[in-house]
């Protein structure tokens, strides 16, 4: 016997979200026709018996990428996710070449024994309120 | 009127022109007086454009429906706040605010004490090109003061989504962002021009780019918490093409506000500084070219190809305007650039902080543009909706959040890693401890509590740094521990007005981080005197009730709640159906506490005695809204104080010595 499938079964929830609804996926359902007609469609073919995955091809079938909302397999699914780690890394690349450009190697500077303090909040925080004192004072 | 509104926009071109030509002949002859009569034609922009913005205000408020802008957007049963609120409403009147907010920015900057400045006169001409783009667009597209043909009895009426307090803030505090980054454009593009390679555009523009980073911070925020309480579908932020438009300037300005600093104290990445500033004021070119042009669906498109057509000349004209002035003078800027002294080094961590927060940008940009770039390059349509953002933006925003925990515990030109290590153990210790608690709770979800973790490690970073800065502050003044942090955090506005944003980028956080992963819905037809459960709470419907008001249809719905069984009192969701406007509107229930919203539409009805309600319990939503306060008051603080960074090269020589 199969479940009876509602708007609030986790199944459903898992193919609704993946659908664009020809726009109209984050209109809010009492107000949206178009929203309305793709729930009482999904919910149907899930009591009649369709997979998530038959169910989500239908609609691929039906109208393309464009029934999903994030870009599918092919090339274009794949440039549109592999884009923007290729940017990170394409920018990483950048970023370090840059520094190793504009760091000056000093292999004999020993700043960190000329600080006495223990932290660079502290020492700011001190020469700070040093200064206030001095000019209370002169 | 019709006269009036009209000869306004015409002269604010002509004045415009004339402020130009009079800053270029002044330039050229150098003479005082060109320069002179050109600030008198800004003064005069900020009066011609106020004559025609109080002017379509009093149209609005009058109901003058002989005006085409007034017909579309208002009628007589419009409360008068909504009928002044829809001057930026539709297209023409929000570019007359625009042109109105820009003249009064510049007629600020060019009445400041910097007047005498060398760079004004350039300055002054940018933003005056800015203002003629917008009264010329305003003449030739969109003109406010446009009649109709035949007076319509009465108007159309404002969109009922447009009818909350939210369209109130929103939109203008969006174009205060907007528009105040033309001022740091300007001068930076001045600076260029003028080749002062030097800081000083950015000491003079760094109030101007806080400025317009709050009002930025301001407008999307408020934008969020319009949606959710508007919408009505349960969210805060859908990714859409125009909500990314107006994050994409936020993010690049705020990678541009951690940038400057490196360059005020080591006078380097002035490419790059200069490159960002252009970015960030093309990209607030390029949002409103996106919700004019109607190229791409959205919640806010008021389409209109045309004047979609007038933005893209424009952004164009300025991108290769800019290109042309800083590639003319690249090589004097890469001169006197100071080095970094260390891989390891808050130089070096804000580099990275800059690389996370642009990569953060093209990826919402590339995301936003890539439906278009689909089909033109491979003809597939493809949608690029909120859950490609969120995978995507997901892991680029915890490193962004793990970087503002380990930045301010780096020093400055070259960090001792043994130092670091012990001053990262506390903060360590918490965010790992939160991970121990929440899996011991039971909570489910490993990204979320990454995440959390995450954001409790940068805040614990940052409660550090101030319990650091008051104990060095008492050691050094014996002050008690309040007077010691007030007087930290007033005597250094410009750190702890930055730390104060960081604490409110973590409540917010987890505000995201929670009701993101831990929101629940259901949907439920029930028949009134029957209850609904989730989680804590059970709402019992009593009944449906229908009245009128303003000519308006109301349909309330009753309904008891408890929590954990405990009566809180009455939720009452409704549906409004506008006379004017063929949708019927949802006005969402709200029940906040510290922890969690209760979220209750009422989605359809049989009968008044069986209704479909859809009940969402959001946890941490209120801290969104919280965080977003922080934030506001954290720029605000930094905004007022802050030393000029040669009172800081002091410090540091005169450290030098003593530690010498």
């Amino acid at each position: 016997m199969t479940t009876a499938f509602t708007y609030n079964s986790k199944e459903f929830r898992q193919i609704i979200g993946q659908l664009d609804m020809q726009g109209h996926a984050d209109h809010e359902l009492s107000t949206c026709s178009v929203k309305k007609i793709y729930y009482d469609e999904v919910v149907e073919m899930l009591n009649g018996g369709k997979s998530e995955p038959e169910i989500i091809q239908s609609y691929v079938d039906e109208y393309g990428q464009a029934a999903l909302r994030t870009p599918g397999g092919g090339t274009s699914g794949w440039i549109a996710w592999g884009m923007p780690a290729a940017g990170v890394g394409i920018g990483s690349v950048i970023v370090g070449v840059w520094l190793r450009k504009l760091t000056v190697k000093k292999a004999e500077s020993k700043l960190e024994t000329k600080a006495a303090w223990n932290s660079e909040v502290e020492k700011e925080i001190a020469a700070k309120t040093f200064d206030e004192e001095r000019r209370k004072l002169f | 009127m019709y006269l009036i509104g009209n000869i306004s926009i015409y002269l604010g071109i002509v004045i415009s022109l004339y402020g130009i030509i009079a800053n270029i002949v002044g330039v050229k002859k150098k003479s005082s007086k060109w320069i002179e009569s050109a600030r008198g034609a800004v003064l005069s922009l900020a009066f011609v454009a106020s004559i025609a913005s109080f002017l379509l205000l009093y149209l609005l408020g009058t109901s003058q429906f002989q005006y085409k802008y007034v017909a579309s957007y208002t009628n007589e049963s419009l409360s008068m706040a909504y009928k002044l609120t829809a001057f930026w409403a539709g297209n023409a009147g929000s570019l007359l605010l625009w042109a109105f907010l820009l003249a009064l920015y510049a007629t600020m900057v060019v009445f400041s004490k910097e007047k005498k400045n060398p760079m004004m006169p350039y300055v002054s001409s940018i933003l005056m090109v800015n203002i003629l783009f917008f009264f010329t667009v305003m003449a030739l597209n969109s003109n406010p003061f446009e009649m109709t043909d035949k007076i319509p009895a009465d108007g159309k009426g404002l969109n009922p989504m447009l009818q909350n307090p939210g369209m109130i803030l929103h939109p203008v505090t969006l174009y205060m962002g907007y528009v105040g980054l033309a001022v740091p454009f300007a001068f930076g593009i001045a600076a260029l021009i003028l080749k002062r390679m030097d800081s000083e555009w950015i000491k003079l523009t760094r109030r101007w780019t806080l400025l317009a980073w709050l009002f930025l911070t301001l407008g999307n925020v408020i934008g969020g918490w319009w949606a959710y309480i508007e919408l009505g579908w349960g969210g805060y932020w859908a990714w859409d093409p125009v909500e990314n438009a107006s994050f994409l300037p936020w993010l690049t300005v705020s990678a541009f506000l951690h940038s400057v600093m490196i360059q005020e104290r080591k006078n380097m990445l002035k490419t790059w500084n200069v490159s960002l500033i252009i970015l960030s004021f093309i990209l607030t070119l390029f949002g409103t070219f996106l919700v004019r042009s109607g190229i791409l669906t959205s919640v806010h498109a008021f389409g209109d190809n045309n004047l979609g057509t007038y933005f893209l000349v424009f952004m164009a004209f300025m991108m290769l305007f800019s290109l042309y002035i800083v590639m003319t003078r690249y090589g004097l800027i890469k001169k006197d650039s100071s080095p970094i002294e260390a891989y390891f080094s808050k130089e070096s961590s804000f580099l990275l902080n800059n690389l996370i927060l642009v990569a953060a940008a093209f990826a919402v940009f590339w995301g936003t543009m890539y439906p278009l770039i689909s089909e033109t390059f491979t003809g597939t349509k493809v949608n690029v909706g909120a859950p490609y953002f969120n995978k995507v933006m997901a892991p680029i925003l915890l490193v962004l959040i793990v970087l503002m925990g380990i930045c301010p515990l780096i020093a400055w030109q070259k960090a001792v890693f043994e130092k670091f290590m012990k001053n990262m153990l506390w903060p360590l210790a918490m965010g790992v401890a939160t991970a121990i608690i929440l899996f011991v709770f039971g909570v489910n979800g490993i990204y979320a509590i990454i995440g959390l973790s995450a954001t409790s490690f940068m805040f614990g970073t940052h409660l550090q740094e101030f319990a650091r800065g008051i104990s060095a502050r008492r050691k050094a003044t014996k002050e008690n521990i309040l007077k010691a942090a007030f007087k930290l955090t007033v005597k250094n506005q410009r750190r702890y007005g930055g730390y104060i944003v960081h604490i409110g980028i973590a409540v917010i956080a987890v505000g995201v981080i929670s009701s993101h992963t831990y929101s629940t819905e259901v949907l439920k037809t029930v028949d009134a005197g029957d209850s609904i459960k989730t989680g804590d709470y059970s709402l019992k419907f009593n009944k449906l009730t229908e009245h009128t008001k303003n000519g308006n249809g109301i349909v309330v719905a009753d309904i008891d709640v408890m929590y954990k069984g405990k009566d809180i009192g009455k939720i009452k969701p409704e549906k409004i159906f506008y006379e004017t406007w063929p949708e019927p509107s949802t006005e969402v229930a709200i029940k906040t506490n510290w922890s969690q919203d209760l979220y209750v539409v009422l989605s359809s009805w049989e009968s008044k005695d069986k209704v479909t309600f859809m009940v969402k319990v959001n946890p941490f939503v209120s801290w969104i809204w919280m965080g977003g306060i922080i934030m506001v008051i954290g720029t605000a603080f930094a905004l007022i104080g802050g030393r000029p960074t040669t009172f800081r090269h002091q410090i540091n020589k005169g450290i030098s010595r003593v530690g010498g």
